[in-house]
């Protein structure tokens, strides 16, 4: 601990940020954690996106709300809201669609086993489920069915395994949020430093991820 | 004499190229045809091959036909491999141009790159078209199922822009016709020529389906 974690536990504002900042900067980790990670992430189980979604469709009431006040100082407000509203959808969106391109990538991968399928809401579970029954609809229609019975699965795993995998060793960047030992193996030897926070390292994500799991860095 | 694979990586071929092209080529029916046939094919060679040993066949002992066998299976599937290759990269394109919004069944006979070129290339409407009628229902089938998933997000446009938005208005330049459209401010005609400065979020599917032209 040093002055500035001192500092930072006297200051009264730093206990009393509002939930909705905090859900923002929730939001913004999650959506930079997700399109920096080379694998799906788990969906965030504290309801965040209940709240995100909430504080959007009050924005939106407000917005409808004083659209007819012709106030110049409204029209100003109204000008903001605006701008943070469509600043927020975007994070959203942005994040979903990088969770759906990565679930439609590998969709038999992230349905193989119920580790994997924690990691998707209810709601891309059931888009990824449908997904992959017209794929393999499709399939059975354009050729497979036409195939010997013994080849028409999807997921055969003798001689190669045809179920694709993310790479989980591709490289990410991380941010140290506190002092902490890094690990990461290299290609003729491992390596191991002593990280301090705000640190910023490039290692694979195979080995990130426990740091980013128990909270010691971030994805950036 | 054309060997075993060859038509399979003909199909490659196709996939890999279709991936730097804006429009979907058209499908290849009688390839696909033609590498399923010859899975058939060897599969029943394996099975003739096989039916005098009565299932106690031992590799060691008829080292010839063990190779022969092996190289039938492996060629199996390798075929479904580059199958499965060239209809995934087909359906990609497809779930692509869904996610973007184009009318992929109207644009499949004009085989037209963009909305843009829509006028132009429907002209040539009546050409066949580049899917095949199992893609044309898997286009409709996923177009449902990305607007069941859309619909569970009331308030956001998952279809929309995935480029952060800077400013709240912008201006824009009128390039088709597209009628009067309603926003918080009145309603606004859009005819072509027309320069306007209006919110983003009002007109992004407009831009999107090439009506519009995001200027600056």
């Amino acid at each position: 601990m040093d002055i500035d974690d001192i500092l930072r536990e006297v200051d009264p504002t730093f206990h009393a940020v509002p939930q909705e900042k905090r859900n923002l900067q929730e939001l913004t980790r999650a959506w930079i954690a997700e399109r920096s990670a080379p694998e799906l992430l788990p969906w965030p189980a504290d309801g965040l996106f209940e709240r995100v979604n909430d504080s959007i469709k009050r924005q939106i009431e407000k917005v409808e709300e004083m659209t007819g006040d012709m106030d110049p100082k409204t029209n100003f407000a109204l000008i903001v809201i605006q701008t943070e509203l469509e600043r927020f959808k975007y994070l959203v969106r942005s994040y979903l669609r990088a969770r759906i391109s990565k679930i439609d990538r590998h969709t038999l991968h992230y349905l193989s086993t119920d580790a994997l399928r924690a990691r998707l809401s209810e709601m891309e579970l059931a888009y990824a489920t449908r997904h992959q029954a017209l794929l393999h609809n499709h399939y059975l229609s354009s050729f497979l069915s036409s195939f010997p019975s013994a080849l028409q699965n999807l997921n055969d795993s003798a001689g190669i395994n045809m179920v694709e995998t993310p790479d989980l060793e591709s490289a990410v960047f991380i941010r140290l949020l506190k002092d902490t030992l890094v690990e990461g193996r290299g290609v003729d030897s491992d390596g191991a430093m002593d990280g301090r926070e705000s640190d910023i390292v490039i290692l694979r994500w195979a080995d990130a991820k426990t740091l980013v799991e128990n909270g010691s860095a971030e994805l950036v | 004499m054309p060997m075993y694979g060859d038509q399979g990586n003909k199909l490659v071929q196709h996939a890999k190229r279709m991936q730097n092209l804006v429009h979907l080529p058209p499908y290849q029916t009688e390839l696909v045809r033609a590498v399923t046939r010859e899975v058939r094919d060897l599969d029943k060679d394996v099975a003739s091959l096989l039916e005098p040993f009565q299932g106690s066949f031992d590799p060691s002992a008829d080292q010839s036909t063990a190779c022969t066998l092996l190289v039938n299976h492996l060629s199996m599937r390798r075929n479904k491999r580059c199958l499965l290759a060239y209809h995934r990269t087909r359906t990609d394109k497809l779930e692509e141009l869904v996610w973007n919004g184009s009318d992929v069944l109207d644009l499949a006979g004009q085989q037209a790159g963009g909305g843009a070129n829509g006028a132009t290339a429907a002209a040539d409407g009546g050409a066949s078209s580049s899917l095949s009628p199992q893609e044309e229902d898997y286009v409709r089938q996923y177009g449902d199922l990305l607007a069941a998933y859309k619909g569970q997000w009331t308030d956001i446009d998952l279809t929309g822009s995935l480029e952060p938005p800077r400013d709240l208005f912008i201006d824009v330049r009128v390039l088709k016709d597209a009628g009067e459209i309603q926003t918080e401010y009145g309603a606004i005609n859009l005819t072509k020529n027309s320069q306007f400065y209006v919110r983003q979020g009002d007109v992004e599917r407009l831009i999107a389906q090439g009506y519009l032209q995001k200027l600056g």
